[in-house]
């Protein structure tokens, strides 16, 4: 697994299409909620973006060539569009060219999500710090009639969360999906609740699954050396 | 059972009988008429659109579920839908493939698509002795089922949907109470799996009208996903805690209902990339408002 990590990694590399995070290049944006208009649509225009990015977010403005087919194994192919808890229309591609943290999760989780929550900030204390400022937080919501753009903003301040996390919402197809494609299984009770797998997904900066941390509470330092893997 | 829809599941099920229904030709002349009401019924159901083309109405129902936690209602009601008579065979998915490159077996990405995929046909465009072309197609994800649902302008079914349909008999609506009918249904799951596979639309239709929702192949459903009742080995599953404090094994509706046990194992098995034999599907279409109001108390 990891040798097939490194291999797919440095043909990337390789190809020129991704750089490492740190690397100070023409910019796309990332979809930081704060950010202004930061969702980088594909084939956008970069420029305008960055000017009205925070200067705090060096780690924001990476590289991304859009024109660069997806991998066949990214899952940035689903065409699905989503809206972030800034109410901001978001294609999966524009998480492109950094490493992510993905979950699933609802905000009216009484149980299992403020622990995935906690499962997320100990993996990132766990990163070295480089690594750690070029992670991109998503979680997705199951919950497509309740957490609106203003109850998933409700939840980030809730539960304190920075502009390195997103947030984001879409209709059930999308959500059943991305869903399938992760392995994910849910399903919501009379009560409105939300059984669900508890898995944490770690993607490259192609959008391709390098590791999956399953359960709560567990052993992050996997999760952690598979993500400083592919942020290198 | 109110008078009007027996009339009906008559009505359909002379059709059904009576009509040409072989796979490969295009289903049934006789479906779009069989879902109009006629006689004692029409005066009292004046608003229903015919069912499309190979497709039968499913009226209003409920599903009743075989596991279920203490949180979930015992019966689901079902809306009114309209089912594919028959699963999709690989004469259809053969078009779809050929009008949509992208889900051909040389083309799909390993995240769409096992390395299975459409396993039994000679090639890309080509069916071969090993996947008749009236025969159920197999070895399709979940994926590709969805986007052949999606061209037709349908959808997959969901598994309340499907449960609803396949547990009515040939003749009565309950097909538990009906003598002969779980027989049938076990001496299906006794038989070993004929290669190829016999065409599509053969079998017994049920008092729906849909055939072969038992004994040719397994069906995708949308959300196969929601059948975590064993939880998963890896113990991630957010259910266990709610469903394994004893409630879990005791809530079974019906412990005979053995093929009801195999179907939820089997879709608590899957994943929406593997395409293996055995598991093929047909599409559903949920009714304009106006057609699905009639069928309401």
């Amino acid at each position: 697994m990891k040798t097939k990590l490194i291999l797919v990694l440095s043909a990337l590399l390789a190809a020129g299409g991704v750089r490492g995070a740190d690397t100070p290049a023409p910019v796309a944006c990332c979809p930081a909620p704060e950010a202004g208009p930061a969702v980088a649509a594909k084939g956008a225009a970069p420029a305008a973006c960055c000017a009205e990015m925070k200067p705090a977010a060096p780690a924001c403005c990476v590289e991304v060539k859009p024109a660069a087919p997806l991998t066949a194994r990214s899952i940035y192919q689903l065409e699905s569009t989503w809206t972030s808890d800034a109410g901001k229309a978001v294609a999966l591609t524009s998480f492109r060219g950094r490493p992510v943290v993905l979950a699933m999760f609802f905000a009216s989780c009484e149980y299992a999500c403020p622990v995935i929550v906690n499962d997320i900030q100990r993996l990132r204390a766990a990163l070295p710090e480089a690594v750690r400022a070029s992670t991109q937080i998503v979680l997705v919501t199951f919950d497509t009639v309740r957490d609106t753009p203003a109850a998933l903003r409700a939840f980030r301040a809730r539960m304190s969360l920075d502009a390195n996390w997103t947030l984001l919402r879409a209709d059930e197809g999308a959500v059943q999906e991305l869903a399938m494609l992760l392995g994910v299984k849910f399903k919501q009770d009379a009560r409105g609740q939300f059984a669900h797998s508890n898995l944490l997904t770690l993607l490259n900066a192609e959008g391709e699954i390098v590791h999956q941390h399953a359960g709560l509470n567990g052993d992050i330092s996997e999760a952690a050396r598979a993500l400083a893997l592919v942020a290198k | 059972m109110k008078p009007p829809a027996c009339a009906l599941f008559v009505a359909l099920t002379l059709v059904v009988t009576g009509g040409v229904v072989r796979g490969g030709e295009n289903l049934p002349a006789g479906f779009p008429g069989a879902a109009t009401p006629s006689g004692p019924a029409a005066s009292s159901e004046p608003v229903r659109p015919a069912a499309p083309a190979g497709m039968v109405r499913v009226p209003v129902g409920a599903y009743v579920p075989l596991l279920r936690t203490k949180d979930e209602p015992e019966r689901v009601p079902v809306a009114a839908f309209w089912l594919d008579a028959r699963p999709v065979t690989n004469g259809e998915f053969l078009e779809f493939v050929r009008a949509h490159p992208q889900w051909r077996r040389s083309r799909i990405g390993p995240l769409f698509a096992d390395r299975g995929y459409l396993g039994d046909w000679a090639g890309d465009l080509e069916l071969g002795a090993g996947a008749p072309a009236e025969a159920p197609v197999v070895r399709v994800s979940w994926f590709a089922a969805r986007a052949f649902a999606k061209v037709q302008g349908k959808r997959l079914p969901t598994t309340a949907e499907w449960e609803r349909t396949a547990a009515a008999g040939f003749t009565t609506p309950v097909g538990a109470s009906e003598p002969g009918f779980s027989a049938a249904l076990l001496a299906w799951l006794m038989r070993p799996t004929p290669s190829p596979l016999p065409a599509a639309g053969s079998g017994r239709p049920n008092v729906h009208g849909a055939r072969d929702l038992h004994g040719l192949v397994w069906e995708w459903v949308e959300d196969f996903n929601t059948a975590m009742t064993t939880g998963e080995s890896r113990a991630d599953t957010g259910l266990e805690r709610n469903l394994f404090c004893g409630a879990g094994a005791a809530s079974a509706r019906d412990l005979t209902d053995y093929p009801a046990f195999m179907r939820a194992a089997m879709r608590s098995s899957l994943r929406a990339s593997y395409a293996v034999p055995n598991v093929g599907f047909r599409c559903a279409r949920s009714l304009p408002a106006a057609a699905a109001a009639p069928d309401l108390p």
